[in-house]
């Protein structure tokens, strides 16, 4: 087998989240797999637009809704350029599934807290659907959204559904000097909003994804709040290429983060290098 | 498994009979820069004595540029191809065992998980013949990772010079013997005494350092001046992974011919470059040639033998020889070996 050569996706969808992100939904081209694709929240997957090459990105639906696959991708390199220029129908190649994921049957029964930044809400959206959708499995959920300003949250049509939500705690942030003069959430920084709802931390489990400035200042205030380093979940963004454990690219230390992450606890970014 | 007792000349009509047959021959080039592939029986170069080739022969089995598809859209309908198999039987004459001793090595990663049928498939078609060694230079150091001289890992028949034009042809693994098999005038002679290698072990490199103490410092020491001293001369050029046997990083990129079709690629990349690990957002875990030396060592005498048991280093000196500003790996080694040293005392 060509683990290398990817499967042909269409783009069915095209959603402009903000001015530099957009999400697209993606169906198989086969019918087949896309009947069969499975995959678990937290997992990646490498997408490629031919004759520009492949990004790594997670996948931002969840399990539980199969209709498409969608991934949430920023302008930052040659391929999301490209990507950006890629209209509904266009044909994309994917991946995977790759990776680890989410501790889902560990979360259940308990708390759960999602905090997120800017982009970050991407993987961290996956899961929360995935959660919602098992909603009765699950104890009280919080989630806590940040991004630098109004016009740059994504997904801003479903956090309404999420604040509709009986049992789900949503607030939602802008840096400060990102509010317009009709925005109604919070205003500050993702840690210090995170340090005002002060969710509680007995059988509680909290999943952390945004920018590395973001989780460094959010780390310590879980701390404070009595979070064990057990019970806080990341995601790390590393640089990959092959998503195979191949091409030596995501290695932190020993650690393959496309193959032993790209889901971490605390407590194991703790004991890796300081190289991320 | 058996041994024989083969002269030159024999040698000369196995490789005449495989030409003949189609395979491909690789051996060490004249100059000793590369392992070329030969067209008459009479190149090929089975020297014991000789220096190792500057480029280790590592691309005959994990090339510099590979396809790995390619794609074609036409009419706007996309189509993906996989490249023709790599399918010609390859025999490499007078392999060194330091480069021999890569290809098991190179093999854990290429399969822990997913399998790299690129690799696997050039290894299967490919019979490693290698030569007992008798150079040395002040670059080598295959005694300190394991290795000898005459270490016969990842060869598939092995050569011990006796006397002039005369070799013992050993039988080392089931791929080899199947092989030979097939040419019965090579398997005349059975050899039935036995070679004495301790006799050989005071000609063999002198073991600069000790693994295992460089192991464990390795693992116990992520910040140290050493890497500093090091990566103040580092040019991060690269000619280190791009000669080495085990070096495997790579990258993957898309190539266009026309507007249509093109190509998806697998070429060498290296941790000794600074866009290696850079982010899109431009954060980059590893921004300075300190960090990326470090890398480089520990990713060969640390993290690999953690993950896969396996040193990634096969003590073949070419990185050493190599280098443009005379950085010697043993050498950071060897200091190393004294750092743990003196935490011990
Ligand atoms: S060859 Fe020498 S200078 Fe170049 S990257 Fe390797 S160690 Fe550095
Ligand atoms: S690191 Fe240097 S000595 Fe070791 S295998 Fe590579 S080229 Fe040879
Ligand atoms: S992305 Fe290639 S080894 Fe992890």
């Amino acid at each position: 087998m060509n683990i290398y050569k990817p499967e042909l996706v269409e783009i069915k969808e095209i959603i402009d989240e903000t001015p530099d992100i957009k999400t697209f939904r993606l169906k198989f081209k086969d019918e087949k797999l896309q009947n069969n694709f499975s995959f678990k929240a937290g997992q990646f997957a490498e997408y490629s637009v031919f004759g520009e090459g492949e990004c790594t990105f997670c996948i931002a639906s969840s399990p539980t809704r199969p209709e498409f696959l969608e991934c949430s991708f920023k302008l930052a390199g040659k391929v999301t350029k490209a990507m950006r220029k890629l209209k509904i129908g266009d044909t994309m190649g994917l991946r995977g599934p790759y990776g680890n994921s989410f501790p889902l049957e560990e979360m259940k029964g308990k708390n759960v807290v999602f905090i997120a930044g800017g982009i970050g809400l991407a993987p961290v959206r996956c899961i929360i659907w995935n959660v919602l959708d098992l909603r009765s499995e699950f104890k009280d959920i919080t989630i806590i959204y940040g991004a630098r300003s109004v016009s740059d949250l994504v997904y801003k049509y479903e956090i309404q559904d999420w604040q509709n939500m009986p049992g789900v705690k949503t607030v939602v942030t802008v840096d400060p000097g990102g509010e317009t003069s009709d925005w109604k959430g919070e205003i500050g920084f993702v840690p210090s909003i995170v340090e005002k709802v002060a969710p509680k931390n007995e059988n509680t489990i909290a999943i952390i994804c945004g920018p590395p400035i973001m989780i460094k200042y959010t780390f310590p205030v879980m701390e404070k709040l009595g979070f064990s380093e057990d019970s806080i979940i990341t995601t790390l963004e590393n640089r990959m290429k092959c998503g195979l454990g191949k091409c030596g690219r995501c290695n932190i230390g020993s650690v393959y983060v496309c193959k032993d992450g790209p889901v971490f606890t605390y407590h194991q970014l703790k004991e890796l290098p300081d190289e991320f | 498994m058996k041994s024989f007792i083969v002269t030159r000349s024999q040698i000369n009509s196995l490789a005449a009979e495989l030409l003949s047959k189609n395979w491909s021959i690789f051996t060490q080039s004249e100059d000793r820069k590369r392992f070329k592939q030969c067209e008459s029986e009479s190149e090929i170069s089975v020297d014991g004595n000789g220096k190792p080739s500057d480029v280790s022969f590592k691309e005959l089995f994990f090339p510099k540029s590979e396809t790995l598809f390619y794609f074609n859209r036409d009419n706007e309908e996309l189509t993906l191809l996989d490249p023709a198999e790599p399918g010609t039987k390859t025999v490499i004459f007078g392999a060194k065992p330091c480069d021999a001793a890569s290809v098991p090595v190179l093999s854990k990663v290429f399969n822990w998980d997913y399998n790299d049928e690129f690799f696997n498939k050039r290894v299967e078609n490919t019979i490693v013949i290698s030569i007992a060694c008798s150079y040395s230079d002040e670059s080598c150091f295959c005694t300190s990772v394991g290795l000898s001289p005459f270490s016969e890992i990842g060869s598939d028949l092995f050569l011990i010079p006796t006397e002039k034009d005369s070799f013992i042809l050993k039988i080392v693994s089931e791929k080899g013997e199947k092989f030979i098999n097939e040419f019965p005038f090579m398997i005349q002679k059975e050899f039935e005494g036995t070679f004495d290698l301790e006799n050989q072990k005071a000609s063999f490199p002198k073991e600069k350092f000790d693994f295992a103490s460089v192991k464990e410092w390795l693992g116990k020491n992520f910040k140290d001046e050493i890497w500093n001293e090091v990566g103040e001369l580092c040019l991060g050029c690269a000619q280190c992974a791009y000669v080495c046997p085990t070096c495997h990083c790579f990258d993957i990129v898309d190539e266009n011919c026309g507007v249509s079709c093109g190509r998806r690629v697998k070429n060498w990349d290296s941790c000794q470059f600074g866009l290696f690990t850079k982010h899109a957002s431009g954060h980059n875990p590893r921004e300075d040639q300190s960090r990326r030396y470090r890398q480089r060592v520990n990713h060969k005498f640390n993290y690999y033998k953690q993950r896969f048991d396996e040193i990634l280093c096969t003590g073949c000196g070419r990185c050493t020889r190599g280098c443009p500003v005379s950085i010697d790996i043993a050498q950071v080694l060897e200091k190393i070996q004294c750092k743990q040293s003196a935490a011990i005392v």
